[in-house]
């Protein structure tokens, strides 16, 4: 897929009348330009929708309190299709072109790992990616770390969480359904690094293509798993493929724990079930879905009421010039929760920054965000040696038709 | 079109001569073609896999798998890469290309194994597998599966082309010999009415405009008329370059 035409902005259009455009450092007297590309189009795009309507939430808070002193956050976003192609050219436009401020929510392994040589390269410009959606290593280490930061809990981090539970409860045949690419293998690798500390091995392992639909057939892929006698399988892949694979095990009498990770979708994912199947508890109730962030029906954590109000607030849209298809976007999902909080601590060390922002000063400001409270329970933390602010996995499953918080391994499995 | 007998024979050569060429030709082309793409093909999927061996190291070593995986995922975009696959020194499985997983008949070979073979997968086609070290072996080795239907597409489409070409000429250069061999075939056909009708009928014999010709068919014809006493001896005709004396 080609990279689409720029799209949606935080503010009103008229304020891009000042935009950064012909602005060296993506800042104006009025404005902070920010650059996004994801997935606004293809079997992915729930996500960048909604990482991107999260985010949107808190900008427009921020924006209609008057911005960061004075100036309005605009997101400037592209759509790349969950492709790395398009996701290098969106990222060239936007560091050249556009000169954005700092790049921010990008969604996609394959997409992220393409555009992290681009950062190295265009070091001198200061331009930094910040909150990435997908947990891979590659902007967690050398040698791009450096021009990363995350917020997120990793995939290494969500793959050991599932690997100690499914071993607590005597599940230690784990095969693996994976994305053919550097998300898949940046999942498998995870797994196969918590698997060796119990001197376990994975005992199969199904693949599909990037870009899978709901429709696809994955018979095949469920037969290979069931051969190698899994008792619990971890896929590493997107919704419409996961949905696809968790519909064909259940129907070939796979029915084995089928764990997936936050990036997932799991949201969409349970929607496609229940669309499609006649009994989708039946399908569901295998399900059991790692978060890196609390649960959206927890009420008790100050984040959380702060997003279900904004986003009730201020309904964010999907850009609409980005939006091929028709999407119906979920009043709340963990995906949007993520872009939320992503939104929450990129305002802060922007106001770190004070009236005079540069691009020059961004990590050091990151650097200052110390026990910073983000209202999620856990201090959130960066320094030289620490570029990820969230270590805590949540683990979720599917109980009355939505993903609840789990609590007890043994119990459910 | 009625074709002179004599020339019929003349027809058959040209046309058994195209065929033998067209046979021939293909023949030739087949055997180098394919002889050549194998080579090429072997040669170029060599290359990339030390390439990648070159570059898996670091990666290997240092960093993520990811990293390995978007590495081989852009060089299984060239064409005629069907596969690649990577293994660490104990034969484990790295990276690889493969949906939905790794065939059977790849997991029960020797992923040690460095010397190009022929693979015929099920489901997937034939392939000849070329194989790099990585670090001397000692961190593993790249395996590059290059998809040997698209030589014989390839080989297909040159044949194709060349038969194409062939048949084009084949039907001009028949269709020229037609109308070569009936110019040449009238002037005979006259001669041979006005023979017949000469011994027929003698003096009053038409002669179709054959006895006005300086070719050798006039000359034929002259002949003729001064046997059959009708007419006089013509003149001795000048032997023609190479006739014996």
């Amino acid at each position: 897929m080609l990279g689409a035409s720029a799209g949606g902005l935080l503010v009103p259009p008229w304020s891009m009348a000042h935009g950064a455009s012909g602005d060296a450092s993506g800042l104006t007297d009025t404005e902070i330009v920010l650059g996004m590309s994801a997935a606004f189009s293809g079997p992915s795009r729930g996500l960048g929708i909604e990482l991107f309507r999260g985010a949107s939430a808190y900008f427009t808070h921020v924006n209609r309190a008057g911005g960061i002193g004075g100036r309005k956050i605009v997101l400037r976003t592209y759509d790349d299709g969950y492709q790395p192609n398009p996701s290098v050219e969106n990222t060239v436009k936007l560091i050249l072109k556009d000169r954005v401020f700092a790049l921010f929510g990008y969604v996609g392994t394959p997409t992220v790992t393409r555009v992290l040589p681009l950062l190295k390269k265009f070091q001198n410009e200061k331009t930094f990616l910040f909150f990435t959606f997908p947990g891979a290593q590659p902007q967690r280490q050398p040698p791009y770390g450096e021009f990363a930061f995350n917020l997120r809990a990793s995939y290494r981090q969500e793959t050991e969480g599932l690997v100690d539970n499914f071993v607590s409860v005597g599940r230690k045949r784990i095969g693996m359904f994976y994305q053919a690419d550097a998300y898949g293998r940046s999942g498998w690798a995870g797994v196969r690094r918590a698997l060796r500390k119990y001197d376990l091995r994975i005992v199969g392992e199904a693949t599909y293509r990037r870009g899978s639909k709901f429709t696809s057939v994955m018979r095949q892929q469920a037969q290979i798993l069931k051969n190698a006698k899994a008792d619990a399988v971890i896929c590493i892949g997107a919704y419409a493929a996961c949905a696809a694979f968790l519909r064909d095990a259940v129907d070939n009498g796979l029915r084995v724990p089928i764990a997936n990770l936050s990036f997932v979708g799991s949201e969409n994912l349970l929607k496609l079930i229940a669309e499609s199947q006649d009994e989708p508890r039946r399908y569901a109730e295998l399900l059991v879905n790692s978060q890196v962030v609390p649960s959206y029906e927890d009420i008790s954590i100050p984040a959380v009421r702060e997003y279900r109000d904004l986003m009730q607030r201020y309904d964010p849209k999907p850009p609409k010039e980005l939006l091929k298809e028709a999407y119906t976007p979920f009043a709340h999902s963990f995906v949007s929760l993520e872009g939320f909080l992503d939104a929450k601590l990129m305002v802060e060390i922007l106001r770190r920054m004070g009236d005079s922002p540069e691009r020059g000063k961004l990590e050091n400001a990151v650097f200052s965000v110390s026990d910073f409270d983000l209202g999620v329970g856990v201090p959130v933390s960066f320094s030289a040696n620490r570029r990820q602010g969230l270590d805590r996995v949540y683990y979720t499953v599917v109980d009355g038709g939505r993903f609840v918080p789990l609590h007890d391994w043994k119990g459910r499995f | 079109m009625k074709i002179q007998k004599l020339f019929q024979k003349t027809l058959f050569g040209i046309f058994m001569l195209f065929g033998l060429i067209g046979i021939s030709t293909s023949m030739l082309a087949i055997y180098t073609v394919d002889s050549q793409l194998s080579q090429e093909y072997e040669s170029n999927a060599k290359g990339i896999a030390k390439t990648i061996a070159d570059s898996s190291v670091d990666i290997i070593l240092n960093r993520d798998l990811s990293a390995l995986q978007s590495l081989i995922d852009q060089f299984v975009e060239i064409q005629g890469i069907s596969y690649i696959y990577i293994v660490n020194d104990s034969g484990e499985y790295l990276a690889h290309t493969f949906v939905p997983g790794i065939p059977d008949e790849i997991l029960k070979g020797d992923p040690n194994n460095t010397a190009s073979i022929q693979r015929s997968l099920p489901g997937m086609g034939d392939f000849v597998e070329v194989s790099s070290p990585i670090l001397a072996g000692v961190a593993g080795k790249v395996h590059i599966g290059m998809d040997t239907g698209l030589i014989a597409l390839k080989i297909q489409r040159a044949i194709g082309q060349q038969i194409y070409l062939f048949s084009t000429i084949f039907v001009i250069g028949i269709i020229a010999a037609i109308w070569l061999v009936n110019l040449a075939a009238r002037p005979i056909a006259n001669l041979l009415a006005y023979a017949a009708e000469l011994a027929r009928e003698q003096s009053s014999a038409a002669d179709g405009g054959v006895l006005v010709r300086d070719d050798e068919v006039g000359q034929l014809a002259r002949l003729f008329q001064y046997f059959s006493g009708t007419g006089d001896l013509p003149a001795p005709a000048r032997p023609s370059p190479g006739a014996r004396a």
